[in-house]
């Protein structure tokens, strides 16, 4: 490739440089608004000079176990991301490698579970979790979310599983290895990359989830997207402790996406075949 | 005991059949290629060996007990593959290790074995590299060690040499055939090359769809084939083809009487449709005319350092005569060649087979 001119330089950053303002400005907002004391908050022009304080933060975990909400999305997301990525894997790979001609048919069957507008279904669980005693637990959460997270897991792997060769596969199985050790130590690792989408994709999904949380959830279960609506009533709508909530619940995302990016690369099956 | 037996092998994919019934003796420490055209069912059968292919019908043993259901990690077989498959996530190693860990051998027995062919093959520098650094010769070697490591019964090789430069395949082909000659083990080794084939094998099974048409020593299926499908795919140039009748004691063909020799007078019968083969070995060039030689015209002369081709044509017939460089004629000379009596093969034109006894 060449080495760009100045003025494509000039061009491309300029470009990045609004990208990044288009998507940074609202974490701005979250963030000045949550340390921004509350009788200057709606001052126009907006203040961006201040005193920050941390009384929003400070209010959120005192009037509402806030904490405890928290724990119960991160058991809701990473219960969900687990169970699917188990699940969704080890489907992905039966899909993936059985050769059956109604396999297809299969694939798009676990697709269609992603079809139907989730609020169809609400009431429906609703009554089921009452009647099994659920509601209001995160199991039912996990298994709500894990519904929508394993089709998902199931093409994403499948797409990995299809790109490993299978001639690793059958190498291992001469040198001695079963079927769940090669898949266990072979062919899993080769799609190490796809487990990291997954799983990202799948924590997203569940940590964000606002309707199900909303409708199957109670004091008990409840989880912090919802918790952090909860400070807005008829009576008054508390800007300061919403963006406070906002900005805790933001960074359990990102740690957990940073954490997988390094799984996120490509061409682990480089050197294998030929 | 055999090392590996197959009675009546079939392979089909679903109504397809692309082995029909195949019966071979592999002895123990014997070195066996299975060689024919692609397509040929060699590389099927081999997988079938290996366990990676269902057979169909028939009986498969291995060192004496049948196999047919057993899975594949416990038929004591190894196998390179043609595209090495080496695990690309592991060291050199490890891709050795890999292949030892079902054996739940201590910690230090695999070390010991895993640098003991390391050395063997020149791969101890490399142990700590993982496959995407190697070079295609070396990935070939790692392969080959992955196999060794394990001692075992059978080693199968796929092809492993088609993805090496020529040079490099020569190299390769003599450490194997060193490897062989060292460890004695029993090889069942594919391939569509027949220099690979005729410099390794104990034994040539040469195959074509899904059939053996002839198993035999290299010099077996070089100086006495079956049939005029072996004839022609052994050996460089192919063996050149004539079809004749018998008239009168003698061979007609179109333009050319040669006589026939008196090893093959008690089977041919009169007006007997047959082909005469003659490598371009057994053709040369002679000064006078006698009952064994034919007039031809060289159309064109390839020149190969200590021998030269001649592409000859005599009357309707293209031949190709294998003479010695040195005076040889030029193209569009009109020459008189022999055909020698001893180098000469007939075969019955309808069924293709040999008429030597």
């Amino acid at each position: 490739m060449n080495k760009p001119s100045t003025q494509q330089a000039i061009l491309v950053y300029t470009l990045l440089g609004i990208a990044l303002i288009v998507f940074m400005t609202p974490i701005y907002l979250i963030v000045s608004s949550s340390v921004k004391p509350s009788p200057i908050m709606f001052q126009r022009p907006p203040a961006m000079i201040f005193e920050p304080t941390l009384d929003h933060y400070r209010d959120l975990f005192a009037m509402r176990p806030f904490g405890k909400f928290i724990a119960n999305s991160l058991i809701v997301a990473l219960g969900s991301t687990v169970f699917s990525v188990f699940f969704g894997s080890i489907a992905a790979y039966a899909i993936s490698r059985i050769k059956h001609k109604r396999m297809n048919d299969v694939a798009f069957w676990i697709l269609s579970m992603r079809m139907f507008p989730p609020i169809a279904v609400v009431v429906p669980y609703y009554i089921i979790f009452k009647t099994v005693g659920l509601l209001d637990t995160p199991i039912a959460l996990i298994i709500v979310y894990s519904t929508a997270n394993i089709p998902l897991t199931v093409w994403l792997m499948k797409g990995f599983f299809d790109e490993v060769p299978t001639a690793l596969e059958e190498a291992a199985a001469v040198d001695g290895h079963g079927l769940i050790s090669i898949f266990w130590k072979v062919t899993l690792p080769l799609a190490a990359p796809g487990l990291a989408v997954s799983a990202v994709f799948c924590f997203i999904f569940s940590w964000n989830e606002f309707l199900f949380a909303l409708m199957l959830t109670g004091s008990n279960a409840q989880t912090a997207p919802v918790a952090v609506m909860s400070f807005w009533s008829s009576d008054a709508v508390q800007w300061g402790r919403i963006m406070a909530g906002s900005f805790v619940i933001l960074i359990p995302g990102v740690v957990f996406v940073l954490t997988c990016q390094r799984w996120l690369v490509r061409g682990l099956t480089m050197g294998s075949v030929k | 005991m055999s090392a590996i037996t197959l009675r009546n092998v079939i392979k089909r994919y679903g109504a397809v059949e692309v082995v029909h019934g195949i019966d071979l003796d592999v002895e123990e420490g014997e070195f066996v290629v299975l060689l024919g055209p692609s397509g040929c069912g060699k590389t099927t059968t081999l997988r079938m060996v290996a366990g990676l292919e269902d057979v169909s019908d028939g009986d498969l043993s291995i060192g004496g007990a049948r196999v047919n259901e057993v899975a594949p990690k416990d038929r004591g077989v190894a196998m390179v593959f043609q595209n090495y498959a080496l695990y690309p996530h592991m060291t050199v190693r490890q891709n050795m290790e890999f292949s030892l860990k079902p054996l739940s051998l201590p910690a230090d027995e695999v070390a010991r074995r895993v640098d003991e062919v390391a050395s063997t093959l020149g791969l101890a520098e490399l142990l700590s590299r993982r496959p995407a650094q190697l070079s295609g010769g070396q990935r070939q070697r790692v392969a080959m060690g992955r196999a060794m490591v394990r001692t075992p019964d059978v080693f199968l090789f796929d092809e492993p040499l088609s993805n090496l430069d020529a040079k490099l395949r020569t190299q390769v082909r003599l450490e194997i055939a060193k490897l062989h000659n060292r460890l004695g083990t029993t090889v069942l080794y594919v391939t569509h090359d027949q220099v690979e084939a005729m410099t390794l094998a104990d034994k040539i099974v040469i195959m074509r769809d899904g059939h053996i048409e002839q198993v035999g020593t290299p010099e077996q299926v070089y100086s006495q084939p079956n049939n005029t499908f072996v004839a022609t795919f052994i050996g460089s140039p192919p063996m050149n083809m004539i079809p004749a009748r018998v008239r009168q004691g003698r061979l007609e063909a179109d333009g050319l009487l040669l006589s026939v020799p008196d090893r093959f007078k008690g089977v041919l019968a009169e007006d007997q449709a047959v082909t005469i083969g003659i490598r371009p070995n057994g053709l040369s060039l002679a000064k006078d005319v006698d009952h064994n030689t034919a007039p031809a015209r060289v159309e064109v002369t390839e020149y190969l350092g200590n021998e030269a081709l001649l592409d000859l044509r005599a009357g309707p017939h293209e031949l190709i005569a294998e003479v010695p460089a040195l005076g040889r004629p030029a193209p569009g000379a009109e020459v008189t060649v022999h055909f020698d009596p001893d180098a000469l093969h007939l075969f019955d034109t309808a069924s293709g087979d040999s008429l030597s006894l």
